[in-house]
């Protein structure tokens, strides 16, 4: 120590993986578009930081991003990476193209609840069914954020959105179980509150052959959380909520509203109700299309 | 593998083969090695053979989950360097123009055969009908050209889809192969050409070994010609590092100028349409009565001309054999002395008759033989020629 107080006492060192992200490239800082308290900044950083700490070769991974919100990301995710922003729900069937084409590849798919179980639902089902290799992440902040807060697929009964004013009445669609019932071998949920699970999960989806399919619970304070108050839930329903209308609040209601998997299976159905259920739900590999479309072509080739 | 490239082409020599068998070996000669497609009458046989050839050559053909699926995932194995296609009809058409206008705005290149069925809605389906030419057009939202070629027989089913690849290779633009339900299930003889013939007039999909940071279309501020790269492949150099379907610039970044944008994506066709435009021109130096046509009308077309010669009345025909981009001034260029033209069209409304009109500007009659579901027989086309002539 030399005494001397720094020049800048307040001067941040700089984040280490600014340089990789792309926003960082071009403009030299990580010029996120997102809304405060969002968590597509979490999962922009973690993927850049698995693409650099794992050495994933670009070539090989090209990034398919639906239309959400969340397009925004490739401003956050790699530079490296080569991205392709595919229309509204079509990510997964534009990803089987690649594989296909180029089975060398792991296409890694970002996706939305509106993009993967609304309007592509059926592609999402498909390329289950196939189980083509490949990397599907849900983002689910239960809402329509882009066009404005709209009732989503995905929104917890009772919520109420700027479509469901009187509170939201209908069934909700659940990712996973749909991943799970179209065949899909690696099936895992996860939150951005756990960041280090959500790490685990995406280290352990790259290495596996075959499609895997992340879902991710990730808050939306602009339009989910102002407009809903944290007692959303049959359990909660005598408590006074109050608003969720900052990151955190909304982080706490994500923990409080998840339910670990090994937990659920001792909870009833009224229990789990309007809950997230997180964790690992099936890892069994399985026989993988690109491989299964080689053998085709050995026997169409004259082999055996 | 040389077995593998062997059985790529038909041995040389005459084949009987069927319409769309005819166009899926020319697809395949021309280096297709992905086919995303989902079976709907009268396209089905495509799918079917190429599920068959593809995987010899190593290729990749898949049945996806619907049309949607099927053209997304031809251009999702455009990008990463394949040459792709897919097969479908008016119903297929409707559903895919989502992602061609996407595939327009990112310049991908594909082949689109359109085996036309009769209209709308289910319609009839083994029935021809050129209904889908102004949904070709337009197809999509937002503006941009395309190309779209009419073959008249199972020899130019095979030789045209050649074509259509180089064009969708060179143009970077939809190209659209106008087939329709009784060309596509018509059986004719088709000579193949020897491989190597054909393998000189196919434009293979290669990045180039400098891969310039300009990636798209643009116009060069110099000279003011239009300059059209070759088209980028993910998971080489030679790659924007996003893919983004706003209007945007060269290098593939958002361009704060989107009516420069849209220009360049009418202009890069418009400007080449001297080289693009493909048309025959029988017997049309001392014509005075012009039939104009393109696919199954032409073959009465010119049946219908030569028994009008023998009976000495002045008739020819202009054929075309890429209807879009519309040839303007070649057309105005025929028509400029024609004391009528006849236009036969499979359907009822003239959407060529149209375009003829738009560019005589109606200073010349124009007689529309409309027939649906069924073709013209030279009688029809003759006995208007009759009339016109009197």
């Amino acid at each position: 120590m030399s005494g001397i107080a720094p020049m800048f006492p307040n001067e941040k060192p700089e984040h280490p993986y600014l340089q990789q992200s792309y926003g960082g490239k071009v403009f030299g800082n990580f010029a996120s578009l997102f809304c405060g308290g969002c968590g597509y900044g979490i999962i922009g950083q973690i993927f850049t930081r698995i693409f650099e700490d794992e050495k994933l070769d670009p070539k090989l991974h090209p990034t398919v991003i639906g239309i959400g919100c969340y397009s925004q990301i490739m401003l956050l995710v790699h530079e490296a990476a080569q991205k392709v922003l595919a229309l509204h729900g079509r990510a997964p069937a534009v990803a089987t193209g690649m594989k296909m084409a180029n089975p060398k590849m792991k296409p890694i798919v970002f996706s939305g609840d509106g993009d993967c179980l609304g309007i592509g639902g059926n592609h999402f089902i498909h390329i289950c069914r196939r189980n083509v290799d490949c990397l599907i992440m849900i983002f689910n902040n239960s809402i329509y954020a882009m066009t404005g807060g709209q009732g989503a697929p995905t929104t917890l009964y009772g919520a109420k959105s700027t479509t469901t004013p009187y509170t939201m009445f209908e069934n909700r669609t659940d990712g996973v179980k749909l991943a799970l019932a179209a065949g899909a071998p690696y099936v895992a949920r996860t939150t951005v509150a756990h960041p280090r699970t959500l790490m685990k999960y995406f280290r352990k989806a790259l290495r596996h052959k075959g499609t895997s399919v992340i879902e991710i619970i990730t808050p939306c304070v602009t339009y989910f959380g102002r407009k809903n108050l944290s007692n959303l839930g049959e359990e909660y329903k005598g408590e006074k909520g109050e608003k969720m209308d900052t990151g955190g609040k909304m982080i706490d209601w994500i923990k409080r509203n998840s339910v670990r998997i090994n937990q659920a299976k001792f909870m009833t159905d009224e229990e789990l109700f309007n809950k997230y259920i997180i964790g690992e739900f099936r890892y069994e590999p399985k026989p993988e299309y690109s491989d299964e479309y080689a053998k085709i072509q050995k026997i169409a080739m004259g082999g055996k | 593998m040389s077995s593998s490239s062997d059985k790529r082409f038909l041995p040389e020599g005459r084949h009987l083969l069927m319409g769309n068998i005819a166009m899926v070996e020319g697809a395949i000669s021309a280096g297709l090695t992905f086919f995303g497609g989902y079976p709907i009458t009268p396209s089905t046989e495509a799918i079917e053979h190429l599920a068959k050839r593809l995987p010899e050559i190593g290729g990749c053909c898949m049945q996806m989950e619907d049309e949607l699926a099927s053209i997304n995932s031809v251009i999702g194995a455009s990008l990463v360097g394949a040459k792709s296609m897919t097969a479908t009809s008016g119903p297929g058409l409707s559903l895919m123009t989502e992602t061609i206008s996407m595939a327009a705005n990112l310049e991908i290149p594909f082949v689109f055969c359109d085996v036309q069925r009769t209209g709308p809605g289910t319609g009839l389906v083994t029935e021809p009908h050129h209904n889908d030419l102004g949904l070709m057009r337009f197809s999509g939202n937002g503006e941009f050209q395309v190309i779209a070629i009419a073959p008249m027989n199972c020899q130019e089913l095979f030789d045209l889809t050649i074509t259509a690849f180089n064009y969708a290779e060179t143009y970077r633009c939809p190209v659209f192969l106008m087939s329709d339900a009784y060309l596509g299930h018509l059986h004719e003889v088709v000579n193949i050409p020897p491989k190597e013939e054909i393998l000189k007039r196919v434009i293979k999909r290669e990045s180039p070994e400098d891969a310039p940071a300009r990636v798209f279309s643009y116009k060069d501020r110099e000279t003011g010609e239009y300059v059209i790269p070759k088209p980028p492949i993910m998971g080489t150099d030679y790659c924007p590092g996003l893919f983004i379907h706003l209007p945007h610039g060269p290098e593939g970044l958002p361009t704060p100028k989107p009516m420069e944008f849209m220009e360049m994506m009418i202009e890069k066709i418009k400007s080449n349409i001297d080289k693009i435009t493909m048309v025959d021109k029988y017997k049309l130096e001392d014509a005075e009565i012009v039939i104009i046509a393109y696919g199954l009308p032409v073959r009465t077309s010119y049946r219908a001309v030569e028994i009008a010669r023998q009976e000495g009345i002045k008739v020819g025909l202009l054929r075309l054999i890429t209807v879009w981009p519309f040839p303007d001034e070649l057309v105005k260029e025929v028509v400029k002395d024609a004391k009528a033209v006849i236009v036969p069209e499979l359907n009822y409304t003239g959407i060529i008759a149209e375009q003829v009109q738009r560019v005589t500007k109606l200073t010349t009659p124009i007689i529309k033989i409309g027939k649906v579901a069924e073709f013209h027989h030279p009688d029809d086309i003759l006995k208007v020629i009759k009339e016109v002539a009197k």
